[in-house]
């Protein structure tokens, strides 16, 4: 199976903090990789790095084996950043539309209209975003991440404050877009969705791959234990350390 | 151009002509800046003291054809009113006044003096009126009459110091209204660009936007949808003006305006150019400013000293105004961000020389190169820091 993402011996440091230590790994086309580490290790980071926000301080981040430039890329990415937000003051469709032609979309108002239908907001199109309530908006966030098919989809906590709706509906788009070949990157603390959504998982700590592999060879690698239990035996020592 | 700076372009283009407060802006701004500038001028024509200010020392000449002034008069007296311009060309003598001989019919003397600055008010013609009153006193009849109620107009004749006719304010019209506009531009499109750059971090969008465009192509595209705006603004604010003269073009005064304009090519191109060059500077300035912070509120207490800066030379009016400029018209004209409105304001009051142009425009147009190019490298860094930039610019 062909690699989506390459990241070869990152480094990252800001003002002479080390974040990330040394981190390789990749993530293979079409599959639903689970990136997994407590707050703070550095996934947000690395993740930044790849897309090009982060100049690393060391290694190589390649998207489709090359850095990635939004307006030089072979692989269509959606990304829902864990920092997310839409032009208030304009309306939904503005908004929509806006995302869609930057990507190229070639009728972004009809494809728009047809998400704002599924996900029942289609009487608000011509609504300003700041009208609307936070699960609303996260429909349309999402929404925007997804414009286009992307080859790429990058989760970073994609269900943080989500109602228990909007995470359905996100689950279900997650399904459809997997089975279209689409490659996902999942930032999550919920061991649970890893368990059930991801083929392979990387577990971060103090900079480094504590765990990286198929979700069974995880477990087996810790003795059987569920993800879950996993998560609180790495971190746990440094828990107990700082009790 | 390429696709996403369109898309940007069109984006932030249409968006603002959606806005109420955008036409709000754009039709009442040029109404406030009419009425405080017409409030302040009439408020200093009231206070403006019309009294000729003419010293013991001062060398005065009379030409009278008109037989008006006794022959015992104490001023200097040429044959001509030709002789009298000549005198006045070689310095023989400073204010020259000639009394045609149809005085009476036609209610019009001619006043001749050098004049080489920008002089907006000078009542030295008034001079005349204080004669003619003075010696009118001593006899009533019909000139004296006349000359008692002052029912007649002196002809200014500023010459140069070449004795070529001086219209120095006639032609500093034309580059004022291009600094003007600069002014207008600077207070109106400054704060909506500010604005629209920080809009990305205030909203949280910068991360979802720079997966799809890069921070190059977005600040270009903003700062372009930004000026053609600004064109929108100063064709709404000129070509009513423009209109309205058109229209009036019979009335006194505004022909007696119109009449004083004079195209002088140089001034004019010379602030086009530093116009051009001004507006890239102060654009990438306040792009850089939100940039560096992460909401508009931030931006407010931080674009301040740009600002003032850049509106600091009109503080020193006087001082720029003078025909030789002192040290602190030097030190603006080569500082930055003061040196557009600077170099705009010498330009039009003549006192700009090609070399000291061309050192201006090339140092405003490095600059914005400078600034534009950081803004962009910061734009990237600081799109996911929502907090004020700390200003390590130059630190790996």
């Amino acid at each position: 199976m062909d690699k989506i993402v390459e990241v070869k011996n990152f480094k990252m440091m800001f003002d002479n903090k080390t974040v990330i230590k040394d981190l390789s790994f990749d993530v293979k086309k079409g599959e639903i990789f689970g990136f997994l580490g407590s707050n703070g290790s550095g996934k947000t980071t690395t993740i930044r790095a790849l897309l090009g926000f982060y100049t690393p301080t060391g290694g190589e981040l390649l998207i489709d084996g090359k850095k990635y430039n939004p307006e030089d890329s072979a692989v269509t990415v959606g990304y829902l950043p864990e920092e997310r937000g839409l032009y208030r003051k304009e309306t939904v469709i503005d908004n929509m539309v806006y995302f869609g032609e930057l990507r190229g979309l070639k009728n972004p108002r009809e494809w728009s209209m047809r998400y704002l239908k599924r996900v029942g907001l289609e009487d608000k199109f011509n609504q300003k975003v700041e009208k609307l309530s936070g699960g609303q908006q996260q429909k349309i966030q999402l929404g925007i991440t997804i414009m286009n098919d992307p080859k790429l989809l990058i989760l970073d906590e994609p269900t943080k404050g989500f109602d228990p709706v909007n995470r359905r509906l996100l689950m279900n788009i997650i399904d459809e877009l997997h089975k279209k070949g689409t490659a996902i990157i999942m930032i999550t603390h919920y061991m649970d969705e890893v368990e059930r959504l991801c083929d392979r998982a990387l577990l971060l700590k103090d900079g480094v791959a504590r765990a990286y592999g198929k979700i069974s060879d995880i477990k087996k690698e810790f003795g059987g234990k569920s993800l879950d239990q996993i998560f609180v035996e790495v971190y746990g020592g440094e828990d107990e350390q700082s009790n | 151009m390429n696709s996403p700076i369109k898309t940007v372009i069109k984006f932030e283009i249409i968006r603002q002509l959606k806005k109420p407060s955008f036409w709000i802006a754009v039709l009442f701004m040029p109404i406030l800046i009419g009425v405080v500038f017409l409030i302040s001028f009439f408020a200093g024509m009231d206070n403006v003291d019309t009294t000729p200010e003419i010293s013991e020392d001062t060398t005065v000449a009379i030409t009278d054809d008109a037989g008006i002034l006794p022959k015992d008069n104490p001023f200097n007296r040429y044959e001509t009113e030709a002789e009298g311009v000549e005198a006045v060309k070689k310095g023989e003598t400073e204010l020259f006044f000639y009394i045609p001989k149809d005085f009476l019919e036609t209610k019009k003397a001619e006043f001749y003096h050098i004049s080489e600055g920008l002089e907006i008010f000078n009542f030295d013609g008034n001079y005349l009126k204080v004669i003619l009153n003075q010696y009118s006193r001593q006899r009533v009849d019909a000139i004296d009459a006349m000359a008692i109620a002052g029912e007649y107009e002196i002809k200014d004749n500023k010459l140069t110091s070449t004795g070529e006719p001086s219209n120095a304010l006639g032609k500093a019209i034309i580059p004022f209204a291009i600094l003007a506009i600069y002014f207008v531009f600077m207070v109106m499109f400054g704060s909506r660009l500010l604005m629209t750059v920080v809009e990305e971090k205030e909203n949280r969008i910068s991360e979802m936007i720079l997966t799809d465009v890069s921070s190059k192509h977005l600040i270009i595209g903003k700062i372009i949808s930004m000026l053609a705006l600004g064109a929108v603004q100063i064709l709404v604010l000129v070509i009513p003006i423009i209109i309205l003269l058109i229209l009036n073009r019979d009335n006194p005064m505004i022909s007696s305006i119109v009449g004083m304009i004079e195209i002088d090519p140089v001034s004019i191109i010379s602030n086009i150019a530093l116009f051009v060059l001004s507006i890239l500077l102060f654009a990438a300035a306040n792009t850089m400013v939100g940039v560096l912070v992460p909401t508009a509120r931030d931006a407010s207490q931080y674009i301040g000293p740009v600002i003032v800066a850049s509106v600091f030379p009109l503080y020193f009016m006087q001082a720029f105004m003078a025909t030789t400029p002192g040290i602190m018209v030097h030190f603006l004209t080569y500082f930055p961000l003061s040196a557009p409105v600077a170099l705009m304001l010498r330009s039009a009051f003549g006192t700009l020389s090609p070399v000291e142009l061309i050192i201006g425009l090339i140092e405003i147009a490095i600059f914005a190169a400078i600034i534009l190019k950081l803004t962009i490298s910061l734009f990237q860094k600081n799109a996911i820091n929502f907090e004020v930039a700390k200003l390590k610019l130059f630190k790996k």
